[in-house]
Formats: C-alpha cells, sequence, structure tokens
C-alpha cells in the first residue's frame, strides 16, 4: 500500500509527463527518462516486447535518444508543425514494486488535431503502464506501455510522443 | 464469376495518362476507383499471402482483395484456395478471426458449415433446405498460384498465367527470398496496419520515387547514418543507385550500384554476423553468394499491391479514392540466426509504420498531395529524366536514382489495364 503522498508525487509525475508530451516539449520530455527506458506502443493484444512479432512501435533508450534528435530537427514533416494535443488521464492504480518503483496503470485518451496535414481530429484511446523510480528524490521513468484500443488497425500516423 | 460490368464506361483513359504527365482525376474520381476495384483488383492478380503465413491444414489468415473480404485458407491436401468471406446463404462474415486454424467455417448466423476449400458440407434442419450442396459452396477466386511462397490470386478465370503477369520481376522475388541461406523466407511477424488518407497509387508510386528521399527525409538523415546516406542522400552526379522499370507495372529502385562492402545494405559490418555470411556463400557459392551479401535485397513493387521493401513484405490496400491502408510485416529468413531476424525486426520498426522514422514522413506528404488535387485539379508532371533512360539487354528500362522512370513504368501498365476495359466495352470510343 502506497502513501498519500507517494500518490500525489506519481500523479503529479503523470500530469507533467502529459503535459511535455501534449506540448511536444521533447528534449524536457526526454530529461524524464532513465538510461534503461523502454518505450514500447504493442500491435497486438497478450504481446510480448521480445516475442518476435512486430510492434508499432518498440525502443530502447538509443532508438528513443534517435526519435527526439529526429523531431528536433525542425524537419520532421510529420509533426511540423507538431500535432495540437490533449491528453486525458484517469483511473489512476498505483502499485509499490520495490524501494522507490512504482508501476502506475492508467487510462488515457488523447486528442489529436492533425494541424500539419489535414485539419482532422483523432482521437487516441489506450491502457497505459508507466514504471517510475525515485532517484536523487525526484521521479524518473523507466518505462512506458501504451495499448491502444485500435492497435490492430488501421492505425494513422503516430510521429509524436504518444 | 467475371465481373460484367463497366464502371470505366466512359473514362477517356488516353486523355489522362501520357508519357510525360498523369492527371489527378485519377487520385480523386470515384469512377476512376470504380474501375480500378474491377480491372486491377478484380481482373487481375493481386498478392493475398505468403504461404509461410499458412504452414498448416486449416490454417488461415483474412485479407480484402481490392475491398472484397476474403480469407485465404490450406486444405488437408496442402492447396491454398482464397475464399470470399461472406456466407452462401445470407452473406455473414463467415471467417471472423484475423488468423487461425479451423477444421471447417461455420456461420454463426444460420450455422451452415464450410470444408476449408468453401465447400458447403452441412446445413441445419435439412428437411427445410431446397438446394444443391454442390452449388451452395462459398465463392473461391477462380485463380490461385504462387511463387517462391508469394500466393497471388484474381477473381477472373481467364487471367493470364501468374507467370505472365510476373515477367521478368520473378527476379525480384528470386532476389528477395535469396537473402536466406535456404531460399525461403518467413512472414510469421504480424502485420501493421497503417492508414493513409491518400489514394492507393500514392503508395507505389512513391515506394520507387528515388527523387524525394532529400527533400521528404532530411530529419532521419541528420537524426541517424544509415546505408541510405551513401544510396540516396548523396548530390546528383554522385548518385550510383538506379530506378528501373521491369515491365507490367513492376519497378524498383536498386540501391546496389552504390554498395561497396558486404552488408552495407543492413547497416553493419560483414563481421558482425559471421554465420549469416559464411551460410549464404556456402549456399549459393563464393561468386553469387558474395553478390548477394554486397547487393542486398530487392526494393521493389510487383504490380499492384506488393512491395518488396528490402527486409520487409508490403501490402497496399485501397479502401476509397482519398483512403488506403500500407501493411507491413518484418521479412524473416530462414535458415538464419536469431540475431539476424532480431535486427530485421527492429529495422522494420524503424522504417515502416505509423511511428517510423521514415514513412510517417512520407504519409504526411502523401495526404497533403491529396488535398492539393481536391477539386478539378490539374496535371502531375512524370517526365523527369526521360531523356536518358536506357533500356538494358533484358529489356529493363534503367534510369538514374532520381528520374521517374519507375513512375512511367507504372503509369505505363496501368494505362493498358485500365484502357483494356474500356475497349472490352461494346459501345466504347477506342482510343
Amino acid at each position: 500500500m502506497i502513501t498519500i503522498d507517494e500518490r500525489l508525487l506519481v500523479e503529479e509525475f503523470l500530469f507533467k509527463e502529459a503535459r511535455l508530451a501534449d506540448e511536444s516539449c521533447y528534449s524536457e520530455w526526454e530529461a524524464l527518462l532513465e538510461d534503461d527506458m523502454h518505450y514500447w506502443v504493442p500491435a497486438e493484444a497478450g504481446q510480448e516486447p521480445d516475442d518476435r512479432r512486430v510492434s508499432i512501435l518498440n525502443d530502447n533508450r538509443t532508438r528513443l535518444a534517435t526519435r527526439i534528435r529526429q523531431l528536433n530537427t525542425g524537419v520532421r514533416h510529420a509533426q511540423v508543425p507538431p500535432s495540437r494535443m490533449r491528453r486525458l488521464i484517469s483511473n489512476i492504480e498505483i502499485e509499490a514494486i520495490a524501494e522507490g518503483e512504482y508501476q502506475v496503470r492508467s487510462n488515457v485518451v488523447l486528442y489529436e488535431y492533425r494541424i500539419q496535414a489535414n485539419k482532422e481530429m483523432v482521437v487516441w484511446p489506450a491502457r497505459v503502464e508507466h514504471k517510475l523510480r525515485m532517484r536523487d528524490g525526484a521521479l524518473k521513468m523507466y518505462s512506458k506501455h501504451i495499448h491502444l484500443l485500435s492497435s490492430e488497425g488501421p492505425v494513422r500516423g503516430l510521429s509524436f510522443i504518444i | 464469376m467475371l465481373d460484367d460490368s463497366q464502371p470505366s464506361e466512359g473514362i477517356r483513359f488516353e486523355e489522362l495518362i501520357f508519357n510525360d504527365r498523369v492527371h489527378s482525376s485519377l487520385y480523386t474520381d470515384d469512377a476512376v476507383f470504380e474501375a480500378e476495384m474491377t480491372e486491377i483488383f478484380r481482373n487481375g492478380w493481386v498478392f493475398i499471402c505468403h504461404d509461410s503465413e499458412i504452414p498448416k491444414a486449416g490454417d488461415f489468415v483474412r485479407r480484402n482483395v481490392g475491398r472484397d473480404p476474403a480469407f485465404a485458407v490450406r486444405a488437408r491436401d496442402g492447396e491454398i484456395s482464397v475464399i470470399v468471406n461472406r456466407c452462401a446463404h445470407r452473406g455473414n462474415i463467415i471467417c471472423q478471426e484475423d488468423r487461425g486454424n479451423a477444421k471447417a467455417f461455420v456461420c454463426q448466423y444460420h450455422g451452415w458449415a464450410y470444408d476449408t476449400k468453401g465447400g458447403l458440407v452441412d446445413v441445419p434442419y435439412p428437411a427445410g433446405f431446397k438446394g444443391d450442396f454442390s452449388c451452395h459452396g462459398l465463392e473461391r477466386l477462380a485463380k490461385v498460384d504462387s511463387y517462391q511462397g508469394f500466393v497471388f490470386a484474381s477473381f477472373n478465370p481467364a487471367v493470364p498465367s501468374l507467370l505472365d503477369h510476373l515477367g521478368r520481376a520473378t527476379e525480384l522475388i528470386d532476389r528477395a527470398v535469396e537473402m536466406s541461406p535456404v531460399g525461403r523466407i518467413n512472414l510469421s511477424g504480424g502485420w501493421i496496419h497503417h492508414q493513409l488518407n491518400c489514394n492507393w497509387k500514392m503508395l507505389p508510386e512513391n515506394d520507387t520515387d528515388g527523387y524525394h528521399v532529400n527533400f521528404v527525409h532530411p530529419s532521419f538523415a541528420q537524426a541517424i547514418r544509415s546505408n541510405y546516406d551513401e544510396a540516396v542522400l548523396q548530390d546528383e552526379e554522385s548518385l550510383k543507385s538506379e530506378a528501373k522499370d521491369w515491365g507490367n507495372g513492376h519497378t524498383e529502385l536498386s540501391f546496389a550500384p552504390s554498395y561497396s562492402r558486404p552488408l552495407e545494405w543492413f547497416g553493419c559490418a560483414e563481421e558482425r554476423y559471421p554465420s549469416y555470411t559464411k551460410a549464404i556463400k556456402e549456399a549459393y557459392g563464393p561468386e553469387k553468394g558474395d553478390r548477394i551479401l554486397l547487393d542486398g535485397p530487392p526494393h521493389a513493387v510487383i504490380f499492384p499491391n506488393l512491395f518488396l521493401g528490402e527486409m520487409n513484405i508490403v501490402r497496399f490496400e485501397p479502401v476509397a479514392p482519398g483512403i488506403c491502408l500500407h501493411i507491413h510485416t518484418p521479412m524473416y529468413l530462414e535458415g538464419v540466426d536469431d540475431d539476424v531476424n532480431q535486427r530485421i525486426l527492429r529495422q522494420s520498426e524503424g522504417a515502416l509504420g505509423p511511428t517510423a522514422f521514415l514513412l510517417a514522413d512520407d504519409s504526411v506528404i502523401a495526404e497533403r498531395t491529396q488535398m492539393a488535387l481536391a477539386g478539378k485539379g490539374g496535371w502531375l508532371d512524370i517526365s523527369r529524366g526521360s531523356q536518358r533512360e536506357v533500356t538494358d539487354e533484358s529489356g529493363v528500362v534503367v534510369g538514374h536514382l532520381t528520374d521517374e522512370t519507375s513512375n512511367r513504368g507504372f503509369w505505363n501498365h496501368y494505362k493498358k489495364v485500365m484502357q483494356s476495359s474500356v475497349q472490352s466495352t461494346p459501345d466504347a470510343v477506342s482510343a
């Protein structure tokens, strides 16, 4: 069982992480990550990260750094200008999995307005699992798994930080 | 049954497609789209699946053929049928799972049961059934054939042979499977369905367009070093890669002339996968083996809906004039160590699909192009490099990487296919 203070800290992290992603603050978002970060959007229910089935996205820390670097070039057409986004987070369940480490389950609905293309509103509902750890007095993220409701497709372009 | 309706009646393709330009209505017009669904996706050969997806008796995968729902299934005798996914009774979807294994397909509406070749085997409450089992099977696509495990099908019983359709491009498919030391690929990785709000023809066009890379993918070039630096990102004089028209609408970007080291196409040194390079040389002999390791896999489109995308296999699926799907899977190799296929998987996720370093940018450009073609539209220029392309000894037309040789090849064949429908209409004015 976690304390109220722990819950507040975790929620504060989730909301900040969501805002930085919503506002395409790529480097600030990247500063939340641990070196063993795993960022994953599976394609199928029941899929495992290493089970030889193709994922929509399956980044280790190195590839995620490349992804951020590409977004930061300013010529990543798919995000120039960046999608206008707002995501709502709810049903937050927090479990302490080790000293100072938490697994967080939440429901997320992201609204994406594709201002750089056809000015379409795309809605991305998902079940999200974060893994966070306390490092030097602040929470950092070492895993984010985004289980899209529509992962089996069709899936629209997803070049932003989800 | 061959579709006798002629939705293309009245469309004068000879006035919309020239060697140096095509009209934008070909990407936006509902009547053109309907005509394509008949002439290309029903009357011609369409790529369905690879036989490695359904290795055992009863294995099936759901697919759309154009817009027609279908599934491919392997029967006990090994034969693969491609069957329309519609109960012969009242039209319910008969195969509900995307993939799986079944001994029989039973309709959940009234319980009609079919075998793995689509034959009707049982009807509940048979006393009221006045039909003949043999006449009430599921509709099967008239022709199914395969080459190197790639399964194609057509609704048209009179379609010329698959080998006629593939023509010289069998060589492209051979090159893909010969990346494996045992000559077998394996499409067991699952498929990602990426929706683009653009016309489906922009997919085969863009996938063999070597001109756009510097302009659509500068963020990729800046963020990561890759084999594409040498193959496609040089200045005009330095580029050695080529655009090719293989005939029958099959087109290629050939990167091989740019590569000077084995496995350069794989983004690594030869020493990284010693057992793989050894196996290739042993399987194909030193000369051909070295060639395979140097040249790498093809980057080529087989008309109309198959992309041999280096170490990926892609299906194109039309949905509506302004909507299509780009559906990809990693091209796993048989007879290699696990780490080779692991690298293929990670590269596939990096290059293709909604989040990819490359395709996400192609898709936004394609969607903006589709927007630009709205309304009355206008002409699109495909003339680049026609003065400097050459035809090689085997009949393949070869151009500079940045030339529209490949796109002209696509459109020449498209025009031939679409015009045949107009000419077969009794009252149509011939070109």
